[in-house]
């Protein structure tokens, strides 16, 4: 997957190879921007799992709703809670700028009250959120957080109340049924191959190559962006559970029997392949055999 | 030694009873001119007997049938489904069948390179006025095979019956139902119903398999017995004349080359069907109705027209009171206006300022500025439109709206035209006027080209254009060059003649550099100052020496020694493995 677009190439491949570590420098980095643009703010949190910094929930820019906000959590999750507390400080330094402290929401970002913890763990899981730099539409990315720290986040927002899609359970399904619900219900948009398409306003349906079982459950119940949403009453679990694992199987190059992909864009990329290199050997090939032996 | 045997008794028993040896000996002396952009045709020609052969094998598995059948094979995805048996049969082509996959995709790679490698020969044809008089027939026969090529790639493109190619026959026939007036008369005369009917699959099927591949052969076979009849034109060149053709004898120079290109046609054939992926329909689905996947283009080949649907703002009117659908005019008309374009196009030009005269000697493409000039301003529209066909793609790719790629394309079909012309105009008109100096590199390099194309075949064979009563020609390697020849006159071009050892006549063209050698002998010396007369008209004739004739004898004694030497090295080599051998037995 490429990583932010401003992170310079060989940046990115030096992280790749220490392996997880420059996500959490990376969510350090975020962390300390954060604070530093909140002001004179005591940064206690990291070091020891406190209550909820209240001066921060305080000073960040929107935060009127500041009473409510540290009513939530602290109401809530006890002190004691060590994994409540990381959950809420977590997304106080990460999300609370744009999303409010209590997921209210502001001038720069949705409200998160009743979006559910699928929504949540999908946006997380996937990298679209914490936003790198303001985007019409975040592309998918490794995930910023480590899947405890994103468990606790989802937790955390969870806890602003309102319900929502729950994270969905996904087992393997039949590839069959998964094929024909894909082809339905999926293939106009993500393309049959899976790869994406364009769609209005420069936006587009992502490619599949990167999505997990999970997170492509929690997409079909959720509908991030222009995606439709698909309920329990419109796609059973069974379903679900086929469309998943047939994800899975459009996903690498298990299904591309026929050799090199070409992206599986179809008759594009075959055009320019058949005259770029196809007709470009045949026509190399007869200039060198229409010069005579004697030239 | 054996097969030698064997192949002379042969020709022997065939000659007695057919006597073909005249004919066969006048087709292997036959002057082919030495260009590679004259293979270009050739190129088609393979990658058409690549087509028939690979798709005689599909034809062993694949249904023509819409009626629902159960697939059940090696695909899970599809094992236990309900589809068309046209489908089932495909993805069992591409899983089940052994190689099926591979002849699959060679196939259809064959056919992008088929309709590519006709429009590359439609070029050089176009560009060099190839199709003047006395090629008008070819040209004509020429852009049917391209209109039935395109034809028979839709078909094929569209009978496996899966998504992808679904939404393409339902633009076409959407394209078709639009024609004012009599619309949906022919989508049922050609679709056979309402679309999807149950027919459209069978129909193409016949018409792929068998109508059209029987019309395109029996075409090539007239646009190859044409050529060979009017014989092949030439770029002009020293020793070149409207009345020769300079170049290899069909054999063995050309059959060598020629066998060596249909060998590079198999070879990028069959690597790409093994090695590249196209059309996988297993992934695209069954067709059905009311599902599309996206994006969704057609074969390169068709591209300009689905461009050309996407550009035109969707705009119905009334002419007269009947309606005109928007996909008219660019699905319809706009595929008319080019295929008639082409076919007029020889009379055109005449008309226009052409004269009447029989052509042999091509124009290089600069000697018609305005032909130039017109034609790239019609190819860059062309190319605009096949760009269009990819819109989405652009847009997907390069994260812009689709809408404004499409924008900027609809500008660009309507401006890019004027100034591509323009530069191949004015290019032309300066490579012309100044010889190829004063506009810079590309100048330059042009000039460099036109050098290169004037010094092509300085040596060769030459065939005069109205053959004389050939005599018993003699097969005798080409002429030694130069260097060996007798050094006679003053460096002139002059036509020598001379008497061979086995008492025929033969002669060749010389000028400074070049040597050109007629193919033919001639029983006595007024024929051959004839035929010499016809290529090159008033030059000064002198008789020489035979050229060569040494060289030739030594050359044969040579070549005699070595065959001999070669034969008892043989002989001398299974001796002693049959010695081994005999003694590793008795060691047992």
């Amino acid at each position: 997957m490429p990583r932010g677009a401003g992170v310079p190439r060989g940046a990115a491949v030096a992280e790749a190879g220490r392996g997880g570590r420059p996500n959490g420098w990376r969510a350090l980095l975020i962390a300390v921007v954060l604070g530093l643009a909140a002001g004179p703010v005591p940064l206690p949190a990291a070091a020891a799992p406190v209550p909820v910094p209240t001066p921060t929930a305080a000073s960040l820019p929107g935060g009127t709703a500041s009473p409510a906000a540290t009513g939530g959590p602290t109401g809530t999750v006890p002190p004691a809670d060590p994994a409540g507390a990381r959950g809420a400080d977590l997304y106080l330094r990460n999300c609370a700028s744009c999303h409010g402290p209590a997921g209210q929401g502001s001038q720069r970002g949705p409200g998160l009250v009743g979006v559910g913890p699928a929504s949540v763990d999908f946006q997380l899981s996937t990298g679209r959120m914490p936003l790198e730099k303001v985007a019409v539409q975040p592309p998918h990315r490794r995930p910023a957080f480590s899947a405890e720290d994103i468990r606790a986040i989802v937790a955390h927002v969870d806890s602003f109340g309102g319900g929502g899609p729950e994270i969905p359970t996904v087992s393997p399904g039949d590839l069959r049924t998964g094929r024909e619900v894909f082809l339905a219900n999926c293939a106009a948009c993500h393309s049959a191959a899976g790869v994406g398409a364009t769609l209005t306003n420069g936006l587009i349906a992502p490619s599949l190559e990167g999505s997990t079982p999970l997170q492509v459950a929690e997409a079909v119940r959720v509908g991030p962006g222009l995606m439709p949403a698909f309920p329990e009453t419109v796609l059973q679990q069974r379903e679900l559970d086929a469309l998943a694992s047939y994800v899975q199987e459009l996903r690498g190059d298990r299904l591309d029997r026929g050799g090199a992909s070409l992206g599986r864009l179809g008759p594009t990329t075959e055009g320019l392949v058949a005259w770029g290199v196809g007709l470009l050997l045949l026509v190399l090939a007869a200039r060198w055999l229409g010069r005579r032996a004697d030239e | 030694m054996i097969t030698r045997w064997l192949v002379r008794r042969l020709a022997r028993t065939v000659d007695d009873r057919l006597r073909i040896a005249p004919v066969v000996r006048r087709a292997l002396v036959k002057v082919f001119p030495d260009h590679w952009s004259f293979m270009l045709g050739e190129l088609a020609l393979y990658s058409f007997v690549v087509l028939v052969l690979t798709g005689v094998f599909l034809t062993l598995f694949f249904e023509p049938s819409t009626a629902e059948t159960t697939y059940t094979g090696a695909y899970e995805a599809l094992d236990g489904s309900r589809t068309s048996a046209a489908y089932a049969s495909t993805v069992r082509l591409s899983f089940d069948v052994r190689a099926g996959l591979l002849m699959r995709q060679t196939h259809h790679w064959s056919a992008l390179l088929f309709v590519a490698a006709i429009v590359l020969h439609l070029l050089r044809i176009f560009f060099t006025g190839a199709f003047r008089k006395p090629r008008e027939i070819n040209w004509l026969i020429g852009v049917t095979m391209l209109a039935l090529a395109l034809f028979n790639g839709f078909t094929g493109y569209s009978i496996p019956d899966d998504l992808l190619s679904g939404t393409g026959l339902r633009i076409l026939y959407s394209v078709t139902q639009s024609v004012p007036l009599v619309g949906e008369w022919l989508v049922f005369l050609a679709f056979g119903g309402e679309f999807p009917a149950a027919e459209t699959v069978p129909r193409m099927f016949v018409a792929h398999v068998l109508l059209v591949p029987a019309v395109l052969t029996a075409l090539i076979a007239a646009h190859l017995g044409i050529l060979v009849r009017q014989k092949h034109s030439q770029f002009p060149g020293p020793g070149r004349t409207e009345n020769n053709v300079v170049g290899s004898r069909f054999w063995p120079g050309y059959t060598a080359r020629t066998l060596a290109l249909f060998a590079w046609v198999f070879a990028v054939t069959f690597a790409l069907g093994g090695l590249v992926q196209i059309n996988p329909v297993w992934i695209y689905g069954p067709f059905d109705p009311a599902q599309a996947s996206s994006p969704a283009q057609p074969d390169w080949y068709v591209a300009w027209g689905d461009g050309a649907l996407r550009l035109l703002p969707a705009a119905d009117f009334r002419v007269f009171g009947h309606l005109v659908p928007s996909p008219f005019l660019p699905g319809a008309v706009l595929g008319g206006v080019a295929f008639a374009g082409l076919y007029l196009w020889p009379f055109l030009e005449r008309w226009r300022g052409g004269d009447g005269l029989s052509h042999q000697l091509l124009d290089p493409p600069r000697r018609h500025p305005a032909r130039l000039g017109f034609g790239v301003a019609v190819l860059a529209f062309f190319v605009v439109l096949l760009v269009a066909a990819a819109d989405d793609i652009i847009a997907k790719v390069l994260r812009v709206p689709v809408l404004d790629v499409l924008s900027i394309l609809r500008v660009l079909a309507l401006v890019l035209p004027v100034p591509a012309g323009v530069v191949g105009y004015l290019l032309a008109r300066a490579l012309l006027r100044g010889g190829g100096r004063g506009i810079g590199d590309v100048t330059r390099r042009d000039v460099r080209s036109v050098r290169r194309l004037a010094t092509v075949g300085s040596r060769g064979d030459v065939e005069e254009e109205s053959s004389t009563e050939g005599g018993p020609s003699t097969e005798q390697p080409r002429s030694t060059g130069a260097a060996t020849g007798p050094a006679a006159g003053d460096g002139g071009p002059r036509i020598e003649l001379w008497r061979e050892r086995d008492g025929t006549w033969r002669w060749r063209y010389r000028a400074d550099e070049v040597t050109l050698t007629g193919n033919q002998g001639y029983l006595s010396r007024p024929e051959a100052e004839r035929a010499a007369d016809t290529a090159y008209g008033n030059l000064p004739m002198l008789e020489v020496e035979p050229p060569g004739g040494r060289a030739a004898v030594v050359a044969g004694a040579v070549e005699r020694a070595g065959r001999a030497a070669g034969r008892v090295g043989g002989s001398l080599a299974l001796l002693v493995l049959a010695y081994r051998r005999r003694r590793r037995d008795r060691r047992r």
